[in-house]
């Protein structure tokens, strides 16, 4: 699905910095970011290590605070929401993919899919399998729904936290370096997987990563250096300056 | 809800060998408070079971009747017809008996001793019958005037068997030296400390080696339906004989042997009536059981506090291990406190386990226990009363200690669950460890 300028923005950062304190050192991590995502989007954000693109992604996900600025998601002033809130916010709204899967080691892969919906307490158990189950057709783990995380490839556990970031339905994805821990083919699934959802379902993806081809998926990158803003191209120039040496 | 207990169960099986350790201890903990209580249980029951039969009645009707003020007697004067206005005045009433009380000297021809007697009507003695062990003779012997029932040990002391005789020696009221020549009729097994300084003689004979009245009990003792109603029935007494004329004592919580003292010191003449329960009369032993409760307070305390440290201890590493995943579940939307409850959980569970073992393993040892009737020490039998270590199990009780124990272990898993539910999910998902 392709946005348009008339589509409502999901997220909305305007001037946002985020500085760490190390002891007695203040380290800046964002530096004024201005960032304009529309519902529908898949993006990607771009940058050398150290660029800001985690910080970035937490603040989006509301798992932490800006030091300045504003960061509205959904509508919502994060800033103003109170931890609960922020919670539900995270819950109803937002669907998180990371780096390393974190799955709950003890729970199987269908009970990983369903968390978040126990956790909304909106549908009935019947309705719940349903909805996990379609969603691990859709991911292709139908037939693995029993095995526990343990038991499966880093592919495939990867599969599983795409389909428990999807299950409550939200407006928006977040992936931190979805592919960073997968080999090139099974990365190239995963970045597969997300763009078919984002075109079925018009599901919201913003995601980092290092890699020239999975950054080829996206409809617009937003390349971030020093914790600033540098700018918002489409795929192809990234590809084109990535190619050139550039990040 | 039900998922945060699977997590919290798988959880504990994933780190088999650290929730047998920390189970394991649980349960041992656990198994200890049961046989502890037990033996508290059953030494209180012991306590109940030969005091109210040997020495007292749930409530006792005595007093003292003083010819001169210092000169103390425990005796109640024209005691049919007190007996009649409480049989009117307590309709708890079971039944009651009258019994002669004393203390005298027992001679045999080899050895003699000090002990308290107690005059009975045997005929009227239903409870005796029923808790008397008889080594030797018969109780229907006691029907007979001078006659005397003995405690083994007193037997064995005295050199005597069923069918010797033996001489009480008695001062009288009026300071005169009286004896009277008694046939040992039957031969108890011992009782623990209640056994140890008495002997049961019938009434009658007792009446005439003190040359008291016919009317004349040493105390009104009143076995109710049920003993829950004694503190009711002790006050209700104390109106109505004080409305009927008598003068009752104030309530003093000590055996009546102890209150001769005081008594004595006082100034009256005549006759007062005291009102006691049998918790009153068997005071001066009952330590015995605060000694134990205590040490087992001070135990159980002990022992708690290094498990505590110990669940403490298990969470904390549960929480380094996992912090990455709270992490998770705080960013795909878990409220604190479901985290919180999610850690509680897996201290509870753990608690439940380990205290369910425990019971288990503590009932199946007291069960055993009981079923060997292990003989202990004369020195213990004392503090026991009885011959035989008896553990009281009680439904109530074992769950009472598996609910405090499981409730320890949940208070005290809260600390580290809480600190796990206050950690900001960015820090948590980033943590390395």
């Amino acid at each position: 699905m392709n946005p348009t300028a008339s589509q409502a923005s999901i997220v909305s950062i305007t001037n946002v910095t985020k500085d760490y304190t190390l002891g007695k050192v203040v380290v800046p991590a964002l530096r004024g970011v201005d960032l304009e995502v529309h519902a529908g989007e898949f993006i990607s954000i771009a940058g050398p290590s150290g660029s800001g693109k985690t910080t970035l992604l937490n603040l989006i996900g509301c798992v932490d605070t800006a030091t300045g600025g504003v960061v509205r998601v959904a509508g919502q002033d994060t800033k103003q929401l109170t931890e609960r809130q922020l919670t539900n916010l995270r819950l109803n709204t937002i669907g998180f993919i990371f780096q390393s899967f974190n799955l709950v080691q003890v729970l199987s892969v269908f009970q990983n899919v369903e968390f978040p919906l126990l956790l909304q307490r909106k549908l009935d158990k019947a309705q719940r399998r349903e909805r996990v189950m379609q969603l691990l057709e859709q991911v292709g783990l139908a037939s693995h729904a029993k095995h526990r995380p343990n038991e499966l490839s880093g592919g495939q556990r990867q599969r599983v936290a795409v389909a428990r970031a999807l299950v409550t339905r939200p407006q928006l994805v977040l992936a931190d370096e979805p592919t960073a821990n997968l080999d090139s083919v099974t990365g190239q699934n995963i970045i597969d997987l997300m763009k078919e959802l984002n075109q079925k379902e018009g599901t919201t993806f913003i995601f980092s990563t290092h890699d020239a081809k999975v950054m080829s998926h996206a409809n617009a990158v937003v390349r971030l250096a020093d914790g600033k803003f540098l700018d918002r191209i489409s795929a192809a120039e990234a590809s084109r300056v990535m190619a050139a040496g550039g990040h | 809800m039900l998922q945060l207990f699977l997590i919290a169960f798988r959880n504990l099986g994933t780190h088999r060998r650290r929730t047998l350790l920390l189970g394991g201890a649980i349960a041992s903990v656990t198994a200890l408070l049961v046989i502890l209580m037990g033996l508290s249980t059953g030494m209180k029951e012991s306590m109940l079971r030969s005091a109210t039969t040997l020495s007292t009645g749930h409530v006792n009707v005595a007093g003292f009747y003083k010819v001169t003020a210092g000169q103390a007697a425990p005796v109640v004067t024209g005691y049919p017809a007190i007996l009649e206005q409480i049989r009117k005045d307590v309709p708890e009433l079971d039944f009651a008996v009258q019994r002669g009380r004393g203390w005298l000297k027992l001679v045999s021809e080899t050895s003699s001793m000090q002990v308290g007697v107690g005059g009975i009507d045997i005929q009227s003695e239903p409870g005796l019958r029923q808790v008397l062990q008889l080594r030797a003779g018969t109780l229907d012997g006691l029907a007979e005037p001078d006659t005397v029932l003995l405690f083994e040990k007193q037997a064995k002391k005295l050199n005597v068997q069923v069918g010797e005789s033996v001489t009480l020696a008695a001062q009288t009221l009026r300071g005169a030296s009286n004896t009277v020549d008694a046939r040992v009729v039957a031969i108890a097994a011992d009782m623990g400390m209640l056994s140890d300084f008495g002997i049961f003689v019938p009434a009658d004979t007792l009446r005439s080696l003190y040359q008291f009245k016919s009317d004349t009990a040493g105390a009104l003792l009143l076995y109710l339906k049920d003993i829950q109603h004694v503190p009711a029935v002790q006050a209700r007494l104390r109106q109505t004989l004080t409305a009927a004329g008598h003068t009752v004592m104030d309530h003093d919580p000590r055996a009546f042997f102890m209150k001769f003292e005081t008594v004595n010191r006082e100034a009256w003449t005549g006759q007062r009536l005291d009102i006691t329960n049998w918790e009153d009369e068997i005071s001066f032993i009952t330590w015995t059981l605060t000694a134990l409760n205590s040490l087992t307070g001070v135990l159980i305390f002990v022992l708690m506090v290094i498990i505590g440290v110990g669940i403490m201890n298990t969470l904390w590493i549960a929480i380094r291990e996992r912090t990455r995943e709270i992490g998770t579940l705080r960013a795909i939307g878990m409220q604190r406190t479901r985290v919180l409850l999610m850690f509680v959980f897996e201290a509870m569970l753990l608690g439940t386990l380990g205290t369910l073992a425990g019971a288990s393993a503590g009932l199946v040892l007291c069960l055993a226990v009981n079923a060997m009737a292990v003989h202990v020490p004369e020195v213990v039998a004392v503090f026991i009363m009885s011959e035989t270590l008896n553990l009281a199990v009680h439904p109530s009780s074992i769950l009472g200690a598996m609910a405090f124990i499981t409730a320890c272990t949940t208070a005290i898993s809260l600390i580290p669950s809480f600190l796990a539910a206050r950690l900001k999910p960015v820090t948590a998902m980033h943590h390395i460890g």
